[in-house]
């Protein structure tokens, strides 16, 4: 399914839905939502998965990316990410740098 | 074997990626070892596309061919591109850095090799070749010793 990324920004959080299939010919979609996001200079950015299918390396890429933006005192949230993609945090130690929730209230 | 033959750009990886589920499911593969597998394939096949064809400044295509037996799911990756091992990508060693500092490399292909038995390379006839094995479940085998 094709990839998209739309962005939001509330007083907290920019927060960015996904839904489809990232992989690296999606990426530069993702990196523009981040970069829209990052000119707020949020604190926090909110990653919400519940419609996100699959994810590669392309994902984890754009999540350093995202890190860089919000800074090392700024949070990442990943929220109602599906099994596939959560082991993928897992298995390549990115998932403690992370919040992983099930659900977020904005 | 089964093959599968795309060009070798990034647009291909969704049809890449259909079919190797399609060829999981086939084996019978569980839900996530599929996911690791499609998984696998395309983070291989992007690094043949990207290094192997676009950076090097060529093009061609991308063999997928695949083989079912008893116990195994083969699967090879197949491309005239640059000379490229993937099998001598290092893997990250720095889980715990910070997450803005973790360089970018060797990702892909670490999470290639978690998905599959076995991962081995070769240089045939000028064409590189990813082989990956996947041990096909041993659910029947279990009913029986039961």
């Amino acid at each position: 399914m094709a990839f998209e990324a739309t962005l939001v920004t509330t007083d907290t959080a920019a927060i960015i839905t996904l839904s489809g299939e990232l992989d690296s010919s999606a990426q530069q979609i993702f990196r523009e939502q981040i970069e829209k996001a990052a000119a707020d200079r949020p604190q926090r950015m909110v990653l919400m998965m519940q419609d996100l299918e699959y994810m590669s390396s392309a994902g984890l890429r754009a999540l350093i990316y995202a890190k860089q933006k919000v800074g090392s005192e700024g949070d990442i949230y990943i929220v109602g990410a599906p099994e596939g993609v959560l082991e993928t945090l897992e298995m390549t130690g990115f998932a403690p740098s992370v919040i992983i929730q099930e659900t977020y209230d904005a | 074997m089964d093959r599968l033959t795309v060009p070798g750009t990034l647009d291909s990886l969704d049809e890449i990626g259909k079919y190797v589920v399609r060829v999981a499911q086939d084996a019978g593969l569980d839900k996530r070892a599929t996911y690791r597998l499609r998984l696998a394939v395309d983070e291989l096949a992007t690094n043949v596309i990207t290094y192997g064809y676009e950076r090097s400044g060529l093009s061609g295509d991308v063999d997928i061919c695949t083989e079912i037996d008893d116990e195994n799911l083969t699967v090879l990756i197949e491309d005239s591109a640059v000379p490229y091992d993937p099998t001598e990508t290092p893997s990250p060693d720095d889980f715990d850095v910070p997450l803005e500092e973790r360089p970018i490399g060797g990702l892909g292909v670490f999470l290639a090799r978690q998905a599959v038995d076995e991962f081995r390379y070769e240089r045939v006839d000028g064409h590189n070749r990813s082989i990956l094995v996947i041990h096909r479940p041993v659910a029947d085998m279990e009913t029986q010793e039961r």
